[in-house]
């Protein structure tokens, strides 16, 4: 119980929101500014954030009366002004054809021109606001799916939620419509919550429901590692959000079109809580890591975010296993025969066994001698056939493993370039601010882009990511 | 036995029943702002289960036995949602405006609660069906809270609250009806006024309610507590 108590520290409840975030930070003002999404909309985009174009808007049964239908485009979406939660939000996505002010629904069900009427009656009588009140409905672009997140929505829009407080970003999560949720965004009704990493924009962990998933449902997709586009952008869009609304704690939702790039979807002044689950982190802590910061430009904000909060995914691996992630490329460590310390990049190969090394390379932490002997050594009277490596291997040490200097063992190596007998040494380099001890093989690696690449043997100690740069 | 405040009240003519009930009212909506609070059982807010707890309060003071309230007064109330859940699905399909389709859904689900008390009568059971009409009126107005939330939150939410306004009703209910507050407040009184600092403290209370433990079960099984720089 109290291992309970000290882990649920840094999660913020319902109470705490309500009580040290909403009330002190989002004033009247801000928060009827963020429930009135047109307001709200036109005042984003007098600040320059994008946010989808207005078509149309009804905001009494006589303007009903005398709206136009017919002058509605192919694809839009109806919304009532004072909704929350995503309720009472029509979107078609097309007109049925050879039928007059008919749409069609993701769900390639029908939409005509009276069962919008009803619907915008309904809007105006309030049944969709917030304690019922009159409200009005206007027409919104559509926002196009982007390719990238096509396979992992079942129809609807994913939207990218940030959560601001004193400029900041604090955390963010992926919203992707599902089956459950009937294409829309909503984490309540059955939507997907990803977390995602503040540093790279990349998804980490994901819950549905509140439970941990790891696959789209249904699909053999996974829901970590997906890289968001333009997630500078959504970061920086978050924070002139929160300066031009004025709610100190901001629930920004941001959508990306396919050709307009990240758009403004929404201001909310009561962000939920269910962000912290598909993050697998309290955002009490990190709430309180950046209360009474100073921040004076967004790119700082920006910044902050990103070293604060990210690289999580990283560290929380490097915790679990104790082994360090590299990249692909990983700078390496050598000291060379003056004892200085010099750096090179390295390819990290787990295709290969062994660890290589360029002779130039070898030559300058202290094996020039070794090289020059070895290259007096005439080879051929050796037949590289894949299964004699070791006899040959073997065979070599015999006759010269003593005679040259420094040598720990000669190796044979197939390769698709050839096959060759190489000389192995003993060296030592830090990679990741770990010493690794290894034997390595030294050939000419001066057509090649990198003088080392480090095989299986050496990696013991290490997780490769690919995407780590 | 009692204390004078009450002899006072009695003595001016105000049923004892009535100034008992009265009290109850801090008690009960502060077990409500606790359940809220503390627990995280949300309920329809803070009217909804305090008008049902009186509502089984009517019936069992009626019935004349507190097991009857509670059961006289569960079983009208899930008469009324189920009704209440069926008839809106019926009218799903007329796409009536809001007020039109309320009071329709407020007419069947009266008159099938009246067949109900109806039917109470011939089975024998007198205290179902001689319930009096204020407990009645506040449970089918229950359907209007219900169907709203149905429309703004969807059907499970709307059942989970309903559930959870029963459940709360029926515990203020049975603590209400204790014998031993019952005599406690009508000796002690003023004890009520105690509620209003509870009701401080639990409107400062930042902590996780009981229910967050669970719903954020997910990062207290795999956080570390926290370490991090």
């Amino acid at each position: 119980m109290l291992s309970l108590l000290t882990k649920s520290r840094n999660i913020l409840g319902m109470n705490a929101r309500n009580l040290k975030y909403i009330r002190p930070y989002n004033l009247k003002p801000a928060k009827r500014l963020a429930d009135d999404k047109m307001r709200s909309k036109r005042v984003l985009r007098k600040s320059g954030i994008p946010v989808p174009k207005l078509i149309g808007k009804i905001r009494s049964r006589g303007e009903l009366d005398n709206f136009d239908f017919a002058s509605l485009p192919n694809s839009f979406v109806l919304k009532p002004n004072y909704g929350f939660g995503g309720e009472g939000i029509v979107i078609v996505y097309g007109r049925k054809k050879k039928v007059n002010n008919t749409w069609i629904k993701a769900d390639r069900s029908v939409v005509a021109e009276d069962d919008l009427k009803t619907h915008v009656r309904n809007i105006l009588d309030g049944s969709f606001s917030r304690m019922n009140i009159p409200d009005f409905a206007f027409f919104e672009e559509r926002i196009q799916l982007l390719k990238l997140f096509k396979p992992y929505t079942f129809k609807g829009i994913p939207d990218i939620r940030v959560i601001v407080f004193n400029k900041i970003p604090v955390m963010a999560m992926l919203r992707l419509p599902t089956e459950a949720s009937g294409g829309t965004s909503n984490v309540h009704n059955g939507g997907i919550a990803v977390g995602i990493d503040m540093a790279t924009g990349v998804t980490t962990s994901a819950t549905q429901y509140n439970r941990v998933i790891e696959y789209v449902p249904k699909k053999r997709l996974l829901l970590s590692g997906i890289k968001i586009p333009f997630w500078q952008d959504i970061l920086e869009l978050a924070v002139k959000a929160q300066d031009v609304s004025g709610l100190g704690y901001l629930g920004a939702d941001i959508a990306i079109d396919r050709e307009r790039g990240p758009v403004f979807m929404e201001i909310n002044a009561r962000p939920g809580l269910a962000i912290q689950n598909a993050n697998q982190d309290g955002l009490l802590g990190r709430l309180k890591r950046v209360e009474g910061l100073k921040i004076k430009t967004t790119a700082r904000a920006v910044a902050i975010a990103q070293s604060l909060f990210g690289g999580e995914i990283e560290e929380g691996i490097e915790d679990i296993s104790g082994k360090k992630i590299i990249g692909a490329v990983e700078k390496i460590k050598f000291i060379d025969k003056n004892k200085k310390e010099f750096e090179i990049e390295a390819k990290i190969d787990t295709g290969a066994y062994s660890t290589s090394i360029d002779t130039e390379l070898a030559k300058r932490i202290g094996f020039e001698k070794t090289i020059d002997d070895f290259n007096q050594i005439n080879l051929s009277e050796y037949k590289f056939i894949p299964g004699d490596g070791e006899k040959i291997e073997a065979d070599f040490m015999e006759k010269y493993g003593k005679k040259l200097k420094k040598l720990e063992n000669a190796a044979v190596v197939f390769s698709s370039s050839g096959s060759s007998l190489r000389p192995v040494v003993k060296t030592v380099f830090v990679m990741d601010k770990e010493k690794v001890v290894s034997r390595v093989n030294i050939i000419d690696r001066s057509d090649l882009k990198y003088p080392m690449i480090i095989g299986r043997k050496d990696l013991k100690k290490f997780l490769v990511e690919v995407s780590k740069k | 036995m009692y204390d004078g405040f009450i002899e006072f009240a009695v003595s001016q003519g105000v049923p004892l029943s009535t100034v008992t009930l009265t009290l109850m009212l801090p008690i009960v909506v502060t077990i409500i702002a606790f359940f809220r609070q503390v627990i995280g059982i949300k309920a329809f807010g803070i009217y909804t289960p305090a008008l049902v707890t009186f509502a089984f309060l009517a019936i069992g003071l009626e019935a004349d036995s507190i097991s009857k309230g509670a059961q006289y007064g569960f079983t009208i109330f899930v008469t009324v949602i189920a009704i209440g859940t069926l008839v809106r699905i019926v009218l799903k399909k007329f796409r009536l405006l809001y007020l039109p389709r309320v009071a329709i859904m407020i007419t069947i689900v009266s008159l099938s609660t009246l067949a109900m008390l109806i039917a109470g009568g011939l089975l024998q059971r007198t205290g179902l069906a001689s319930v009096s009409i204020f407990p009645i009126l506040i449970m089918i107005m229950l359907v209007e809270k219900f169907v709203s939330t149905q429309i703004e939150k969807g059907a499970r939410t709307a059942i989970i609250l309903s559930t959870e306004t029963l459940i709360i009703s029926l515990i203020c209910y049975f603590s209400v009806s204790w014998s031993v507050l019952v005599a406690f407040i009508q000796t002690y009184p003023w004890i009520v006024l105690f509620t209003i600092i509870i009701n401080i403290i639990l409107g400062k209370w930042t902590g996780l309610r009981l229910s967050e433990y669970f719903r954020f079960k997910e990062i207290t099984k795999y956080a570390e507590p926290s370490h991090k720089k």
